[in-house]
């Protein structure tokens, strides 16, 4: 078991608000939560926890209304859209009509998602010889997409291109094996052909062809243009009787749906009213009837399938997550029709455009300030605005609290003892720049199956000031700073009660005592994942004063220099300090 | 159940004033008179109906309105995507890796996945990739809440990309979806994403919708459950439930595994429903291999459906040639399968033939006795001519002629077909009475015999005799005044019923957003303020909303003060 190195998480204050304001489905029950909701102690251990806690680095903070803000709740804007492959800036737009890939030449291999690129088959893959021609006169095509890292290419779904850019538009319309995929038009140009001829489609005019599949997006827009035609047709048929007596321009025709859609009177007791008005109206809209509009017979003849599965070997299956790429990606690959089990082997798949990103500002929901801001430009990694919770709140450290002399040397697997007192040293690094106080709570067990001794030797301290380094260097002499530094117990080398272990410029070192508990599983119950780890769910408030900002009093500058507010901020974190070991283990 | 089950003819169902049947008797009397094409080219022209946003519609309200996102959840994937979109742009799978902490890149390390019996108890086998569980006395519903905001917020940030604004949502669901795990899902919605509106449209429905058609009968092979779902004008009439789904295809397929890991060590395998709960192979391993490897053999050769014939004869072909080449190479032809999840790793040479066992033991079960079957575990095929069976005559003419395959597990290569070809071969074998045995199997006989003495033709139960010969409806007078009005109406409709079929729907996503494309509106329409307020206690029932008012609402997008003292329904998931 490998040992575990220290880790601090913090609550977002926003994760109870929500549960608590839920309305009561059963009052009883919440008449007993809001009672014991005072003194109800944060278990990291539970399931909820882990939609909660957020290490420090995530967490944003709204210096107006002085808050953590987490990624859960921050209201968010959106910058740029862009490529992170090719690094186009794409406009909003673009991206309602095209969607949300890349829609140039950036695709990914539907193997193993590395970048692919536009090779000409006609080149020898020599670099030198390659750069050369693109200099000069270019390949000449065809040319295929290629996976650099795992040596798919395109030609294994039987696609190849003729120009080497806007492959995203070309493989629209190539279907694997290469056919072209037929638009809607030519679809039409055809049957039309058919039926001047006489052959299949005259004599058989409702039967659907069979032969003839419709990708997706075909049968999608069938569907969608004879919907909308049968709705308005059916509006025609009974003018009468349309919406207008309301005085609303809604088409009459999403009354009469609204009956279609009711499925909600299911009551027999119900259904005498409901239905006798709906059924005054009803202008009946036919179904489906054809190919042409959108209905598609199930070919349940799956043995070709079958006997191509049986020939291929297991390399030629696509796994789980190749499969959801493809979901995913299914909006830019419409070509292939909504076939049944088709993605089971490899030459069905595709290559995947790949989605474009964006850079987003953050606001805080409440007032509406930014906290957070990008650059614009797409190349550009800086941030305008970026108040980080980590410039606000003191960031906490664990180490193991090592005095030679006094403390045993660790045991070589880095694991605790359990039922062995272990004293660990927090540091709290306070970034602001005025002093803060700080108090701490813990229950003085932890939660969970496994209770540990928890005991904060000193839980309540203050740490100064964030000030210039070079103060500090230059105030070093003075009698101040080495008096507030004798006071903690690190000189006497044995941690006390109510004192601090060491302090710096801005920082405070305070010492833990835990006992770890004894992990043993009874019976059939197994261990669960991580909870052999000891785990120190930490309340922690912060207070100092600060200058009241401009904000806040904004009426009457004119004092508000020598205004000083008290400020206070607490939450829950959960310290992680490592894993505990077996008897037995340790002998 | 909405209408009774013992109509038998058209005559009774014109006197039923439950149903907007006319349609169907419609149908009944003139299914001679064909107009293929003509039924469009017949109608008088007029203007194509615009979408009419509301009277002071402004550009913004009409971009909104553009902007409605269909959230599809089922137990182990949630599908996004904006309203009229073919298909979802995003697909979220929930995994245990979804729940991790936020910073946690465990899953990054090297030999993770090879010790995922640290990470999952045996107990939990497989459950972490479910959202929920119908079973919701051990649910945590604030957890689910928190798992599917998790999961939409990748939705959204990743497929999406769109920021934080409240949107208006459609949630596509299955119409079994307890109120609890329903009122989890709105709370998310409405608390963290601040919509300020969302829909509740029934995956069945709108499967059917995206088909084409008015009534079908919806085999959703799902993951923890396959249900059948009998919609008829767009309604649910019946609903037929079984455990046969993906969960115990992927654990048939464990057990096959398994099974194949002890032969290899020398070991006998003793028992094949095994319960010991030791799982020798993780469940990431056990999917994939389910999904690349399983398929389903097809139906016995011997009985063929009449309607299926053709088809059949193709599928014959095909078997001898197959029957041919497997009996040269059976013994030969296996499949390599290198398991790296179990102690240790293995190779494991299973013969093709064996990989279609989990799909034979978890939706048809032939080993067992079709009386032996608990109410929730029928095998899919029983329980489609069941259903079927359950349903008033003449809805069952029509959805047995539209039967949808949905699902993940319809991915099965062979499922469709074969499911279809039991119940072809069902409905031969018993026609459409729910008594079955010995005894009735001798009077059948004797009536047959009976009747081809006397060489008059009587009702010899299945339906399809039952139509040809039945003097009632046979001999059905023409109705001259519904035939004007079909006149009228421009409209003749050949529609094909009464015989076994199956149709190809886009999905419940797509229907989803076609609907919404269309602006129908849905009956169930929660609105923001009035769930924060009143929770799903607030709901009435669903007859008792004035439709009129709560459609204006949704197709304008104004009065947002008048859904105040407006009642609103939570359509079927709130009839308790």
């Amino acid at each position: 078991m490998a040992p575990l190195s220290p880790y601090t998480y913090i609550q977002c204050p926003c994760s109870d608000a929500p549960s608590q304001a839920r309305p009561s489905e059963t009052p009883t029950r919440d008449i007993a939560a809001d009672q014991d909701d005072d003194d109800r102690t944060f278990d990291p251990r539970a399931p909820r926890s882990n939609y909660s806690l957020y290490p420090l680095e995530y967490l944003l903070y709204c210096e107006d209304c002085h808050q953590i803000r987490c990624p859960r709740c921050v209201a968010e804007e959106i910058v740029t859209y862009y490529c992170p492959s090719c690094l186009f800036e794409v406009p909003s737009s673009n991206l309602k009509s095209e969607g949300n890939r890349c829609t140039r030449s950036c695709f990914q291999c539907p193997v193993c998602i590395g970048p692919l690129q536009v090779t000409s088959l006609e080149t020898p893959p020599d670099p030198n010889l390659l750069a050369a021609d693109n200099t000069s006169s270019g390949p000449s095509g065809p040319y295929i997409l290629a996976c650099a890292y795992c040596h798919w290419s395109s030609i294994e779904i039987g696609i190849k291109f003729d120009k080497p850019n806007g492959i995203y538009s070309q493989l629209q319309k190539l279907r694997n094996g290469g056919q072209t995929r037929l638009t809607a038009k030519e679809r039409k140009d055809r049957r039309k052909e058919a039926m001047s001829t006489g052959s299949f489609a005259s004599t058989h005019p409702s039967n659907p062809g069979s032969d003839d599949v419709l990708d997706v997006e075909s049968q999608f827009e069938n569907l969608r243009t004879f919907y909308s035609h049968q709705l308005s047709e059916s509006t025609s048929a009974a003018p009468g009787l349309s919406m207008s007596d309301l005085g609303i321009s809604s088409p009459s025709s999403l009354a009469r749906l609204m009956n279609y859609y009711n499925v909600g009177s299911l009551d027999p007791s119900k259904k005498g009213l409901g239905n006798s008005r709906g059924r005054a109206r009803l202008g009946t809209f036919r179904e489906a009837l054809d190919t042409e509009e959108g209905l598609q017979l199930a070919q349940l003849d799956e043995s070709a399938s079958i006997s191509a599965f049986k020939a291929s070997t297991l390399s030629d299956l696509t796994t789980t997550s190749q499969r959801l790429s493809q979901a995913e990606s299914h909006l830019s690959n419409l070509v292939s029709p909504a076939l049944h089990g088709s993605s089971r082997l490899t030459s069905t798949l595709r290559p995947i455009p790949v989605l474009l990103r964006t850079k987003r500002s953050k606001r805080c929901p409440v007032c509406r300030h930014i906290i957070s801001k990008p650059e614009p430009k797409v190349a550009s990694t800086r941030f305008r605005i970026r108040l980080v919770a980590g410039s606000y709140i003191p960031a906490v450290s664990i180490r193991p609290l090592r005095v030679p002399g006094v403390t045993p040397p660790p045991p070589p697997d880095g694991l605790l003892r359990p039922l062995v007192p272990a004293q660990y040293l927090l540091t709290f690094t306070n970034p602001l720049f005025e002093p803060v106080k700080v108090t701490l709570a813990t229950p003085s067990t932890t939660p969970g199956r496994f209770a540990s001794k928890v005991t904060v030797l000193c839980p309540q301290f203050e740490i100064d000031a964030n000030t210039d380094v070079w103060d500090e260097a230059l105030k070093s002499g003075s009698s101040e700073t080495s008096r507030r530094r004798d006071e903690g117990s690190k000189a006497g080398g044995v941690a006390e009660v109510g004192k601090i272990w060491e302090r710096g410029r801005n920082w405070v070192s305070i010492v833990v005592e835990v006992v770890p508990a004894l992990i043993k599983t009874e019976g059939g119950e197994e261990l669960k994942e991580d909870e052999d780890v000891l785990e120190i769910p930490m309340f922690i408030r912060i207070e100092w004063e600060a200058d009241a900002t401009g904000a806040e009093v904004g009426a009457a500058p004119g004092t508000g220099k020598e205004v000083r507010e008290k400020r206070e901020l607490a939450y829950w974190s959960a310290l992680g300090i490592g894993r505990i070991g077996s008897l037995g283990q340790l002998g | 159940m909405l209408v009774k089950p013992t109509l038998t003819t058209a005559r009774v169902m014109a006197s039923e004033t439950s149903l907007p049947h006319r349609t169907l008797a419609g149908i009944r009397s003139g299914s001679g008179t064909t107009a293929s094409s003509g039924g469009t080219s017949t109608t008088i022209p007029h203007t194509p109906l615009r979408n009419v946003h509301s009277t002071f519609g402004s550009p913004s309200t009409i971009r909104a309105e553009d902007e409605t996102i269909i959230v599809e959840i089922g137990t182990r994937s949630l599908r996004v995507g904006f309203a009229g979109d073919p298909v979802p742009r995003g697909v979220i799978a929930f995994s245990p890796e979804q729940s991790r902490r936020v910073g946690d890149f465990r899953a990054w390390e090297s030999g993770y996945q090879d010790n995922w019996r640290k990470w999952t108890a045996p107990k939990d086998w497989g459950r972490e990739y479910e959202l929920w569980n119908y079973d919701v006395r051990n649910l945590d519903l604030d957890l689910v809440g928190d798992r599917i905001e998790r999961a939409l917020r990748e939705a959204f940030t990743k497929y999406l990309l769109i920021d934080t604004k409240p949107r208006r949502m459609v949630a596509v669901l299955p119409s079994v979806v307890p109120l609890p795990l329903l009122s989890s899902m709105l709370d998310t919605l409405f608390r963290r994403f601040q919509s300020p509106g969302v829909s509740l449209l029934s995956a069945a429905v709108t499967a059917t919708v995206a088909a084409g058609v008015r009534s079908a009968l919806v085999v959703d092979l799902g993951y923890s459950e396959t249900v059948v779902t009998a919609v008829y004008e767009y309604r649910e009439v019946h609903c037929g439930r079984t455990v046969r789904g993906g969960r115990m295809l992927v654990e048939q397929m464990h057990q096959l595994l398994k099974q194949c890991v002890t032969e290899k060590d020398g070991r006998a395998y003793n028992d094949p429903t095994d319960k010991s709960e030791e799982f020798i192979a993780s469940f990431d391993e056990c999917e994939d291999l389910t999904s690349k490897l399983c398929w389903c053999k097809p139906a016995a050769k011997s009985q063929g459906s009449q309607q299926a014939n053709k088809r059949l004869s193709i599928l014959e072909e095909e078997d001898e040639l197959e029957g041919a080449r497997s009996t040269s190479q059976d013994t030969s032809e296996s499949v390599e399968i290198p398991l790296s999840s179990t102690q240790p790793p293995a190779i494991i040479r299973p013969s093709f033939e064996r990989l279609s066992e989990p799909c034979e033991h978890t939706f048809f079960d032939p080993q067992r006795q079709p009386n032996s079957f608990d109410d929730e575990e029928l095998p899919v095929h029983l329980l489609i001519y069941r259903s079927l069976l359950q349903l008033p005559l003449d809805v069952r003419a029509v959805c047995m002629s539209r039967i949808i395959f949905t699902g993940g597990c319809s991915n099965v290569l062979g499922l469709r077909g074969r499911i279809f070809d039991e119940v072809s071969r069902l409905v031969m074998e018993r026609g459409w009475t729910g008594v079955t045995g010995k005894v009735v199997d001798e009077q059948r006989a004797n009536l047959r015999a009976r009747s081809q003495v006397s060489g008059r033709p009587t009702e010899v139960g299945g339906e399809t005799q039952e139509r040809t010969s039945d003097a009632a409806t046979a001999g059905q007078e023409r109705d001259p005044v519904e035939e004007q009005l079909r006149k009228a109406a421009g409209e003749s409709m050949p529609t094909v019923q009464g015989s076994l079929r199956c149709i190809e729907s886009l999905g419940s996503w797509s229907g989803g957003s076609l609907v919404t494309q269309l602006k129908v509106p849905a009956i169930a329409t929660v609105d923001r303020d009035l769930w924060l307020q009143q929770g799903a206690a607030g709901a009435s029932r669903p007859g008792n909303v004035d439709v009129r008012s709560r459609q204006s609402m949704a197709a304008g997008g104004l009065i947002r003060g008048a859904a105040a003292g407006s009642n609103w329904t939570l359509g079927i998931w709130g009839v308790a």
